[in-house]
């Protein structure tokens, strides 16, 4: 089986230039919404306002004043959604088309600074942690991987992150669960709802002929 | 400084972030808090046009610190390797003593053939010229020059010699470059920088301690900007005094160090190398002008060449490019045709031709790729291209200059009528980069060759498809005319068409191949026989090339240099010598000889680069048969150095070019093989940078009151109503206002806001403004506001943030707001015009506007 | 805050309130034809073909809702059979949207039959157990589906099918009491429908305060215009005000007619559930926590 493959993403050296998210789209050929014309969104530089189905890879550029990591970047890959134009859900492919022809995905081949990272996923981890230990050589406690671990709850993901702050600052889960953690329970509380209402309407039925016998009405035909 | 890196040059950017990794430290001084500044370890604000007051205190800092004056490396490297040392005229005055100019002020008056070159004032050089001895004995220039003598020219150029300079390598003689300069900055102290730039003082001590720890025998400090420093009226002052910084703390010549240029264009260093600029013809030698002593080639030789540099052998450069001019017509009888070659009437630049325009004096332009109609001084631009009678726009789109008579705002509001311009205007579609072979030249100076990757849609040719096609169409409409003025296209070589059998990549385009042979350059009696290096160009007329600088680009048919690939394997210094080709002769870091002490060692293993390996057998010299001494100049890098010439050489009395410069004298290209500290000739705007505040300032200059700005920056148009300007402290434009890019966007826009992916990013113009201007004047973030300047005012929205600001300037709240100058009218993403605000005041050296530092109002719309 | 808050909403069109509204009226009403169709009178035909009839045509409407939202018709297939390997099945049994695209699929084939063959008896029972099943699958699955994600309000509580569930039940029943009249159903008949809406709506109460409660901090979600409309439109018009009415009559229009005010109730408990968690955009609460 070949090797699995990933990204690393290291945020300490992205500077939030979009080319991944342009390279996405030229290289799927993603629709530009409202043939590339919308409003400004008042909010730093970064017009693209959300992730939907022609923004898989985003970064976002938000300021923080001080110390030396003073970038903090909002990201988001492998989102599932609507791609307007196909009129289809669609998912990033990790571009398999180009590594079909032995070509990395278009979003890190057009990272300028290598930030985005694509390769082996045993060999990202290798080189992410070499990186975090650096930085906590530098100073930087915070630095931390984010998504990483294969015994974490999701098993470890094929696209993981460095951080040097909290998550959520982010825009990631602290805790990131699986939407189908929730199946059986609600599987289980639904049944439970079902059997009560069908009790309530047997009882109703029960009811209604115990009060036609108690009220000397006509026996009914229920069987 | 000067630069937003991360988002102007994000390709680029790749180094400084590789740079990080390996623990490197980043410092950003920029009034905008951006996303450089968010990646830097330390951001420090500067009001936009304070650099040089910046960078005077950190010269003035260093030269007084302790680490400078105690560790001997510095004053190894300043002794040997700059001009600190030189004597200078005692009949020079420094700013100091004339309390804000240099000796030798004098007025400028404009000449009556071409009254557009805008000066204020003009310096004349001689008191800030080296106290020299005695020219020595021998024939006079002006005798050699009447008597036709050569080629070869060397007796003309030795003729050329100077006296020695005088030294003091103690640099305690009051009037040594050193004394001087430590005099010329000493009030330039961190209050004073607090002060006039607005710059916390614990940031720029933080700074400069930075710095100094930074450079030595081990560690190596570069400066990065781009033309945030050079939009100014003193631009080039900012960044010589960059350099002098960098030559005080030896970072010059080695690796890791220098002053990088990062260009606002992809291949814009190939176009002031090639050039398509005015004023030098290729290789920067000075294009021949009607207002300096270039009567005949001889006296262009004698005015133009340096004879104890490299620039010595200007006169075999200068041969080989007339006959790449001229062909076989070019012959030593006739100096080979430089009196067919046109002569320049003065400055004809960007704003100044445009300002010939306005007056009508310009009859016909052709803008290709180029976007004036959204350009400096918008609507006076637009003006004079109203008065053209032809105008040709050859680019992707019908951008702004191809639809400015129609929909320019002052058409749009009905202060111009469409059917009273009457210029002609012809559109040609353009091809794009991907769609033709040719070749970029990066800010490294390093060619890379492209090749075709797709067809061009429609009829849309190349811009090499359009020059190539009017040449020919022109030297035809010219044939047979006996005018001397004619001559020069009658006896033009113009020789591209594809041989033979080989077919254009589009009808009737020329071979870019041979485009590059014609600059690389080839033996005239065999153009196939291609030049392998400029040491092999000859004064006789036996060698043909277009730029010397470019010679060896293209050494064979089948080598062309500037597409190799082949990047240095991990883990060697990687100088990446076989990854495309630099110029001069595919050196990697110029003036190299200064990566190793005077005795050829490098300064350190960790900063090892080129150095002398004395027990190197050198092979005899194929023609005389004789082997040099043992000894070379080895390295990872092409030594920039004359490559068997010992440490210990010293100057050949008789020498010219190379043979007059000793061992240690690394700045090969200066007549003295030195960094120039102190800059005697060569700047018209002083020899020293000194604090000046851009022409429209809204305060009083604290360094030098009695004056205020440039005494010799340009101003085009003064007093034409087309261009009106703030005066000092003006109250209706009381904001410093910048301007700058993004990085969705490209340039005045015509490559990227007709790109929906580019243009949903950025979709419409702003103004960032901080927070308390906008409290101020009741403006919320999106907000419509109008800013206006003395040349008219635009609308744009509001984008409120903390990355810019207030600043106390001389006792003053200085509010700056910033603009990104891309937009038009035309295209997917539209908004107005911000160059309509910007002035055509300029540079005196180079004459570039003032873009980045004026003042203006803002308003809620 | 939940990890919630920081996922991005789904691309649903109008489409899908209205189709988790009609699903549940349908699978609520088949259920209840179901019961009576095995431990009813023959004088409960009438109610019976009222809930059959509601039960076809809802998943009629239902699927077409579905088919619109996919974009194109043909989609629909996607759901059920892999479009690389036909006539191989899609049934993926960890998503409620592969196993509800088959319960509807089969809902809506029993719907059909029991409405199409008229007439009672065992095959019409044994359709009738199958399908009962299935519609009260139906009417919950969409409460699970939202659940089965990782979006606020939704992900945050195992409630929300037997919410759903509820709903569906009620909202059948008051179908069934506004259409059955009209097909000759007697005053018996309708009046155990009515109460079973009743007591329907007392466990639907419940179950929103349930749900609401385990919510936990993610409730304060509802600090917004759709928590108004929960406690106005589902709890009051939709949930108070018919109980009120059946406990004591209070004449005719639309207001005042109890099953009118359950659907309408039905539909807006769709509709504040899908736009309050909807309109948490996820960039906005992102860039403030950023801050």
């Amino acid at each position: 089986m070949p090797e699995a493959m990933g990204f690393f993403t290291d945020t300490t050296i992205c500077i939030g230039c979009k080319a991944c998210e342009v390279a996405c789209k030229n290289w799927n050929q993603l629709p530009a919404t409202n043939g590339g014309v919308s409003e400004l969104s008042g909010d730093s530089y970064d017009n693209t306002r959300k992730l939907d189905g022609t923004h898989w890879r985003h970064v976002k550029f938000i300021e923080q004043f001080e110390g030396p990591y003073n970038g903090r970047w909002l990201m988001m890959s492998d989102v599932i959604d609507m791609n307007p134009a196909a009129g289809t859900a669609q998912k990033c492919t990790l571009c398999y088309d180009r590594m079909q022809v032995g070509l990395e995905p278009a979003c890190a081949k057009a990272c300028p600074t290598d930030s985005i990272q694509f390769g082996p996923i045993a060999e990202l981890r290798t080189r992410a942690q070499k990186r975090v230990d650096q930085l906590k050589a530098q100073g930087e406690k915070r630095a931390r991987l984010y998504g990483d671990d294969p015994n974490g709850p999701l098993g470890g993901l094929n696209s993981f992150y460095l951080l040097v702050d909290e998550p959520e600052v982010y825009g990631l889960p602290r805790d990131p669960k699986l939407p189908s953690r929730n199946l059986k329970s609600s599987g289980v509380l639904s049944a439970a709802t079902g059997a009560v209402l069908g009790l309530v309407a047997l009882v109703g039925l029960r009811k209604r002929r115990m009060d036609e016998i108690g009220g000397g009405g006509e026996r009914g035909s229920e069987n | 400084m000067g630069s937003n890196m991360a988002e102007c040059h994000p390709v680029a950017f790749r180094w400084p972030m590789k740079a990080k990794l390996n623990g490197a430290k980043l410092i950003h001084v920029d009034p905008r808090f951006t996303r450089t500044s968010a990646v830097a370890d330390l951001h420090v604000p500067i009001r936009a046009g304070s650099d040089i007051a910046f960078l005077g205190g950190l010269i003035n800092y260093v030269v007084n610190s302790r680490r400078w004056n105690t560790d001997p490396f510095f004053k190894e490297f300043v002794v040997n390797y700059t001009n600190a040392a030189t004597i200078i005229n005692k009949d020079f005055k420094d700013t100091e003593e004339l309390e804000g100019v240099f000796s030798g002020l004098g007025s400028f008056s404009e000449p009556p053939g071409w009254p557009y070159n805008g000066f204020q004032g003009r310096y004349d050089t001689a008191s800030w010229q080296y106290e020299r001895d005695p020219k020595p004995p021998g024939p006079k220039t002006e005798d050699l020059i009447a008597r036709r003598a050569g080629p070869p020219f060397d007796d003309l150029v030795r003729s050329l010699k100077p006296g020695p300079a005088h030294r003091d390598p103690t640099l305690q003689n009051p009037r040594c470059v050193f004394q001087i300069l430590k005099r010329h900055f000493s009030r330039y102290t961190p209050e004073m920088v607090e002060q006039v730039c607005g710059s916390p003082k614990d940031k720029f001590i933080q700074v400069a301690e930075a710095l100094l720890a930074n450079s030595g025998r081990d560690r190596t400090s570069a400066f990065a900007y781009a033309v945030a420093w050079t939009q100014h009226t003193y631009g080039v002052q900012m960044i010589s005094c960059c350099a002098l910084l960098q030559l005080l703390l030896g970072n010059v010549g080695r690796p890791g160090a220098g002053v990088m240029a990062l260009r606002g264009h992809a291949a814009i260093q190939g176009s002031t190398d090639v050039p398509t600029l005015y004023h030098s013809i290729h290789g920067y030698m000075n294009a021949p002008s009607a207002l300096r002593p270039h009567e005949s080639l001889r006296a262009y030789m004698a005015a133009e060449t340096t004879p104890t540099s490299y620039y010595g052998n200007t006169p075999k450069f200068l041969v080989s490019y007339l006959k790449s001019m001229y062909g076989a017509a070019a012959t030593a009888d006739n100096d080979f045709g430089y009196d067919w070659h046109p002569k320049i009437l003065g400055d004809h630049s960007h704003i100044a031709t445009f300002a010939a325009m306005a007056e009508g004096k310009v009859k016909g332009m052709c803008c290709v790729g180029q976007n004036p109609a959204t350009s400096l001084n918008g609507s006076a631009t637009r003006l004079a291209l109203r008065q053209l009678d032809w105008l040709v726009v050859k680019d992707n789109w019908l951008t702004e200059t191809a639809t400015y008579w129609y929909q320019a705002p002052e058409v749009k509001d009905g202060r111009v009528h469409s059917g009273d311009i009457k210029t002609e205007i012809f559109f040609f579609p353009s091809t794009q980069i991907a769609e033709y072979d040719g070749s970029f030249t990066n800010t490294q100076r390093m060619l890379q060759w492209h090749s075709k990757a797709v067809d061009a849609p429609g009829d849309c040719r190349t811009d090499t498809w359009f020059y190539h096609n009017l040449a020919k169409r022109t030297k035809k409409a010219y044939a047979g005319s006996t005018a001397p003025r004619d001559q020069g296209w009658n006896n033009l070589l113009w020789d591209f068409d594809p041989d033979p059998g080989v077919k254009p990549i589009y009808p009737g385009e020329p071979d870019a191949l041979k485009i590059l042979r014609e600059i690389n350059g080839y033996m005239t009696a065999d153009p196939h026989q291609h030049l392998p290096g400029f040491a092999a160009l000859k004064d006789d007329g036996s060698t043909t090339c277009a730029s010397w600088i470019y010679c060896g680009c293209y050494p064979a048919p089948d080598q062309n240099m500037s597409a190799r690939r082949e990047p240095d394997p991990p883990g060697v210094p990687g100088a990446h010598l076989k990854w495309g080709w630099a110029w001069p002769a595919n050196r990697r870091v110029m003036y190299n000889r200064a990566s190793a002490d005077p005795r050829g060692n490098p300064w350190s293993e960790r900063k090892r680069w080129v150095w002398w390996d004395p027990t190197f057998v050198n092979p005899p010299d194929p023609k005389t048969g004789i082997a040099p001494p043992r000894g070379k100049w080895v390295g990872y890098d092409v030594p920039d150095f004359a490559v068997t010439k010992a440490p210990d050489a010293k100057p050949k009395p008789d020498g010219i070019a190379l043979d007059a410069l000793s061992g240690t004298d690394a700045f090969i290209m200066r007549g003295d093989g030195r960094g120039w500290l102190f800059v005697p000739t060569g700047l018209l705007d002083g020899p020293l940078p000194t604090h000046y505040e851009p022409h429209e300032s809204p305060v009083q200059n604290m360094l030098y009151p009695k004056h205020q700005m440039s005494p010799v920056h340009k101003v085009w148009s003064a007093g034409k109503p087309w261009n009106p300007l703030a005066s000092v402290g003006d109250p209706k434009y009381p904001h410093v206002i910048t301007t700058y890019r993004l990085t969705e966007m490209y340039l005045a826009g015509a490559m990227s806001r007709w790109l929906p992916w580019l243009a949903e990013l950025q979709p419409e113009l702003f103004i960032e403004m901080g927070k308390a201007l906008a409290a101020e004047k009741g403006i919320r973030n999106l907000d419509w506001v109008i800013i206006s300047s003395p040349r008219g005012h635009i609308r744009a929205k509001a984008l409120v943030t903390d990355r810019i600001g207030v600043m106390q300037i001389a006792g003053k709240a200085i509010h700056h707001v910033g603009m990104p100058w891309h937009w038009g009218w035309a295209g997917l993403s539209t908004g107005d015009v911000v160059n309509d605000l910007t002035a055509w005041v300029g540079d005196p050296n180079v004459s570039i506007h003032e873009g980045k530092a004026f003042v203006c109002n803002v308003e809620k719309a | 805050m939940s990890d919630t808050f920081v996922t991005a909403s789904p691309h649903w069109t109008w489409f899908i309130i209205p189709y988790f509204f009609v699903g549940g009226i349908a699978g609520g009403a088949y259920f209840l034809a179901a019961v009576l169709e095995w431990f009813g009178r023959p004088e409960d035909r009438p109610v019976i073909r009222t809930g059959y009839s509601l039960a076809f045509w809802g998943a009629v409407l239902s699927g077409l809702l579905l088919t619109l939202d996919l974009g194109r018709s043909l989609r629909f297939l996607n759901m059920l059979f892999q479009s690389d390997n036909f006539p191989h099945l899609m049934f993926k049994s960890f998503s409620p949207i592969s196993f509800g695209a088959w319960a509807l699929l089969l809902f809506g084939a029993c719907a059909f039959v029991s409405w199409y063959a008229e007439t009672g008896g065992t095959p019409a029972k044994l359709i009738a157990a199958v399908g009962g099943l299935l519609g009260f699958f139906v009417a919950g699955y969409t409460g699970v589906l939202l659940s089965v994600t990782n979006r606020p309000i939704w992900a945050d509580s195992p409630w929300l099918g037997a919410l759903f569930l509820a709903s569906g039940a009620s909202t059948g029943a008051a179908a069934i009491a506004l259409f059955a009249p009209g097909r000759g159903a007697t005053e018996r008949s309708l009046r155990w429908v009515t109460t079973f809406d009743a007591r329907a709506l007392i466990v639907e109460l419940l179950l929103l305060i349930v749900f609401l409660v385990s919510l936990g901090t993610v409730a304060k979600a509802w600090l917004s215009v759709w928590g108004l409309l929960l406690i106005v439109g589902v709890v009051g018009a939709g949930i108070l005000w018919p109980l009120r009415l059946h406990l004591k009559p209070a004449g005719a229009g639309a207001l005042r007619n109890p099953a009118v005010m359950v659907l309408l109730g039905g539909f807006l408990l769709r509709c504040v559930v899908l736009l309050a968690s909807n309109s948490i955009e996820y960039h906005r609460v992102a860039s403030v926590v950023a801050r």
